[in-house]
């Protein structure tokens, strides 16, 4: 089984840290690269097992068994970009602990491939533009610069705050 | 030991004891001569008030000190048990409850005058009796007129002091006592004079097993203390402990009896009643020398209530049992750690399950059997891990006694309660949000639905209301009934107020079912009076968001002039349920089983687009889970109607698949998919996979919602038309 576990640190809003520098965990999903502070991550298992729930919307895979408690998983690429991930040998759910309002949840993430670690300065780290990238600007948290292109630093909490989607996309059963 | 969290732990049980005690008074009421039930009110007063001594709080020590005495008194049938008396002890109780409270939040109260006022009734009953058990603990000064008249037999010393001998039982420390504290818990009730310490039973240090208690005391205490007060001060570790008490001026033959039965030398026990300042040496000496003489005949002639131990046999077995009863009750555990264990408990059967189907690959048959046995105990373990955070309903139930009781009073009223199925068991998470909702209906039941005595009279009910509570079991949920035989709802009444509200148009014709539902509507009462009990429009909308919250279903019955029956159905939160399991697609879900009826085969060529078909002779409606879920992948080419039933309503879903039963255990879906509705949760498969539960119960109600709102809707476009 391939299964990684990050060293987790105590800390309290995933957000406001990841624009300052630290470590983030970059991969591909839809063709893009995007980073998310280490922090959040709680481990990274290999793509299978997801149940479909139905009557939800289409960037929800569906639900995992994560070692007896029910987790549920969110495709990035259909989120983003309304095309779902085709899944491959090198697909990959990241768990990710997602806070809303004062209750952590574990939330899964499904991406193409997962490429490593890397350490980001804070004067690597450039703001997110107004616009030109293809995700809602309150989804980024920053612009991280590597060899000379930028990676996408995701702000996970906004990006899972389902609960305002998931209300509308469940009234189709009613 | 933090003593904040020790004042917390204080909190916590005297909040449990004082509800054991309102439970216990109420027994009292109909039956008044339960020794069981005078005791666990005693004992209430009793350890609170040792426990408050510990924390310094005098007002609650004092309260209960007085509350103590009397319960004392009733204990040894000096004071009878009436209505008056358990009037008095509710009140005391509820005082108390206050005291708590405050003390919990950290606020101060004056509740000075109510206290007063409940001691001035408490020392009215106690009346012209002994003053030494009415005595505040902390006073000891007030000299006892028995001990006088124990003086004057002329056999008496000259120790105007209790005289206590204790000798502990080896296992007393294993048992998690120290004996210090019995010595200290003595020094509240009052002045300890002097303690010896007998190390007599002390072997050499080698062959001293630290875990052995090998202590005993000789105590002199001040007079002040009633006999029961301090033998109560020893009643935990009454099988662990030889106790001997001898009262002030106590006949010199007890204490022969004393150096008697003592395994210590005689003339070293001598010498350390003497340093106690029990006895004076000449007194020691007459002892010794009639000890020598005839020992036999001092035993025989020692006047019964030296022999503390022996006094009241029957009523130190109630106590012994209520304590046995205590301690096997009393494991106070984080629901979360219960949760925990259920969640590695679900791994373990999963795990267990792939060692199965490898052992079976293997085919070593004494693998095979081993490992049959080892998943035949973690069944065991699940179901029992399971069932640790069930608890009956009964404890809520019982709540409403009390409440019954104060509220018929205030009104009036006679009303009876009855109450069945209490052994009913449901998840805690339930039952702690289920009392509000009760407490509403219950009242709103004795208010608006049972009539005054003379009214029931005039039409033939007997005076006194009846008013039932009960729960049971039913398709995979808990129903619980609250009827009173009142008077009914009026129909026309609600109607007309509903229409008042503009809650329904004129001319609407509705059923009895949908009249009934209006009074759950927000701002909606139907009393003429507004009472301090219900009556002001808050109260059933509240009830029925309550239940919704949980994911319930509230329903009214009622007849005119015989009564009203409210049903709640809720689920059984993470709950073991049995269930059906089905695949539709590619997925596989789970019915609960008590809502199957049957399963039939779904023959297309007679059914054809329509969604009902002929069972027997009955029209029974489907829904097509294929499409509802809008599954992928080809359907089945047989597919099969499972036949559901909730709450008296039939219907079909048609599935792909028939999968068999399976015992499963209720995970909750978590926030993410709390808008998502048709589901009751999920769980997780024996091949680790997870599947979604139905909920019938919703799954039918939405359907018919839908199916309302689409021929409204298709009313709607004929009339435009």
């Amino acid at each position: 089984m391939e299964q990684l576990t990050l060293a987790r640190v105590e800390e309290g809003r995933h957000g406001e840290e990841e624009a300052r520098g630290s470590q983030y965990l970059t991969f591909s999903a839809g063709g893009q690269m995007y980073g998310i502070g280490i922090l959040a991550i709680k481990e990274i298992i290999q793509y299978g097992g997801i149940s479909t729930v139905p009557l939800v919307p289409e960037f929800i895979s569906g639900v995992i068994n994560l070692r007896g408690s029910v987790v549920p998983v969110v495709d990035l690429a259909a989120r983003f970009s309304g095309q779902p991930t085709r899944p491959t040998g090198r697909s990959c759910i990241i768990i990710v602990e997602a806070q809303e309002e004062d209750e952590i949840q574990d939330v899964g993430v499904v991406v193409d491939s997962v490429s490593g670690v890397l350490d980001f300065l804070p004067a690597d780290i450039e703001p997110a533009p107004a616009f030109g990238t293809h995700i809602k600007a309150e989804f980024i948290s920053g612009m991280g610069r590597v060899n000379g292109h930028f990676i996408m630093l995701l702000n996970v909490q906004r990006v899972l705050a389902l609960d305002a989607l998931l209300s509308n996309g469940s009234a189709a059963l009613q | 030991m933090n003593l904040e969290r020790a004042l917390q732990t204080f909190i916590e049980e005297s909040r449990e004891l004082l509800s054991a005690m309102e439970d216990a008074l109420l027994a009292l009421e109909s039956a008044p001569g339960d020794g069981d039930a005078i005791n666990a009110v005693f004992r209430a007063m009793h350890t609170i008030k040792g426990s408050a001594g510990l924390f310094g709080l005098d007002a609650i020590v004092e309260f209960t000190h007085v509350a103590e005495s009397v319960m004392d008194r009733v204990r040894s049938d000096e004071i009878a048990v009436d209505e008056s008396l358990i009037a008095l002890m509710l009140r005391c109780r509820d005082h108390l409850v206050t005291l708590i409270d405050d003390l919990a939040s950290g606020q101060q109260g004056e509740h000075a005058a109510v206290g007063a006022a409940l001691v001035q009734a408490l020392q009215a009953l106690l009346g012209g009796g002994s003053n030494a058990t009415v005595a505040v603990a902390t006073e000891n000064a007030a000299p006892q007129p028995e001990a006088g008249a124990n003086a004057t037999t002329g056999e008496g010393v000259g120790n105007d002091a209790w005289h206590i001998s204790v000798r502990f039982a080896g296992n007393l420390l294993r048992n998690g006592y120290d004996p210090l504290s019995f010595v200290r818990y003595l020094a509240t009730l009052s002045e300890i004079l002097h303690v010896e310490p007998v190390t007599d039973a002390l072997p050499p240090a080698q062959e001293m097993d630290p875990e052995e208690c090998y202590l005993g005391f000789e105590i002199r205490l001040a007079a002040g203390p009633a006999q029961a007060d301090i033998e109560a001060a020893f009643e935990f570790v009454q099988d662990d402990c030889s106790l001997l008490i001898l009262p002030p001026h106590a006949p010199l033959t007890d204490y022969a009896l004393l150096i008697a039965t003592r395994p210590e030398a005689d003339e070293q026990l001598g010498a350390l009643l003497v340093s106690c300042g029990a006895l004076t040496e000449a007194e020691v000496a007459q002892v010794l020398s009639a000890a020598d003489a005839t020992p036999e005949l001092v035993v025989a002639a020692t006047p019964a209530p030296a022999v503390a131990p022996a006094a009241a046999p029957a009523a130190r077995q109630g106590r012994e049992a209520t304590t046995v009863k205590r301690s096997s009750s009393a494991i106070r555990v984080d629901a979360s750690k219960l949760d925990q264990l259920i969640d590695l408990v679900g791994e373990l059967v999963i795990a267990g399950a792939s060692a199965e189907v490898m052992a079976r690959r293997s085919r070593d048959r004494n693998l095979m059997e081993a490992n049959s046995s080892v998943s035949q105990l973690v069944d065991a373990i699940r179901d029992s891990a399971l069932r640790l955070r069930m608890v009956e309903i009964g404890e809520t139930f019982n709540r409403f006694r009390r409440v019954v009781r104060d509220v018929s009073q205030e009104l009036g009223k006679e009303i009876e309660l009855t109450i069945t199925g209490a052994e009913t068991e449901l998840d805690k998470s339930v039952v702690e949000r289920i009392g509000d909702p009760l407490m509403h209906l219950v009242r709103n039941a004795m208010d608006h639905g049972i009539e005054t005595a003379e009214v029931r009279v005039q039409q033939g009910k007997p005076a006194a209301g009846s008013l039932k509570l009960h729960a049971y079991h039913d398709s995979g949920s808990i129903v619980i009934e609250i009827s009173d035989d009142g008077r009914g709802l009026d129909k026309e009444r609600i109607l007309a107020k509903a229409q008042e509200r503009g809650l329904v148009a004129a001319g609407q014709t509705l059923s009895d079912q949908e009249i009934y539902g209006l009074i759950f509507q927000p701002g909606f009462s139907t009393a003429e009076q507004v009472t301090n009990l219900s009556g002001r429009g808050v109260g059933m909308d509240v009830v029925r968001r309550n239940i919704d919250a949980l994911r319930g279903a509230i329903e009214l019955d009622s007849r005119p002039g015989v009564g009203t029956t409210v049903s709640i159905r809720l689920p059984l939160t993470l709950a073991i349920i049995e269930g059906f399991l089905v695949g539709v697609g590619e997925a596989a879900y789970i019915i609960p089983l008590d809502s199957v009826v049957e399963c039939i085969e779904l023959d297309h060529g007679a059914i054809g687009q329509q969604n009902y078909l002929n069972l027997r002779g009955r029209v029974l409606p489907f829904l097509r889970l294929r499409e509802l879920f809008h599954s992928r992948g080809q359907p089945a080419r047989r597919q099969n109607v499972v036949v559901v039933r909730y709450a008296g309503q039939s219907a079909g879903l048609v599935v792909d698949r028939l999968m068999g039963e399976f015992q499963t255990v209720i995970k909750p879906l978590g926030r993410m998919f709390r808008h998502l509705r048709g589901f009751a949760g999920s769980t997780i498969l024996g091949s680790g996979e997870v599947a979604l539960i139905l909920d019938v119960q919703d799954l039918i109600r939405t359907a018919t919602e839908r199916h309302c709102h689409a021929a409204e809707i298709a009313a709607e476009c004929v009339e435009t038309v």
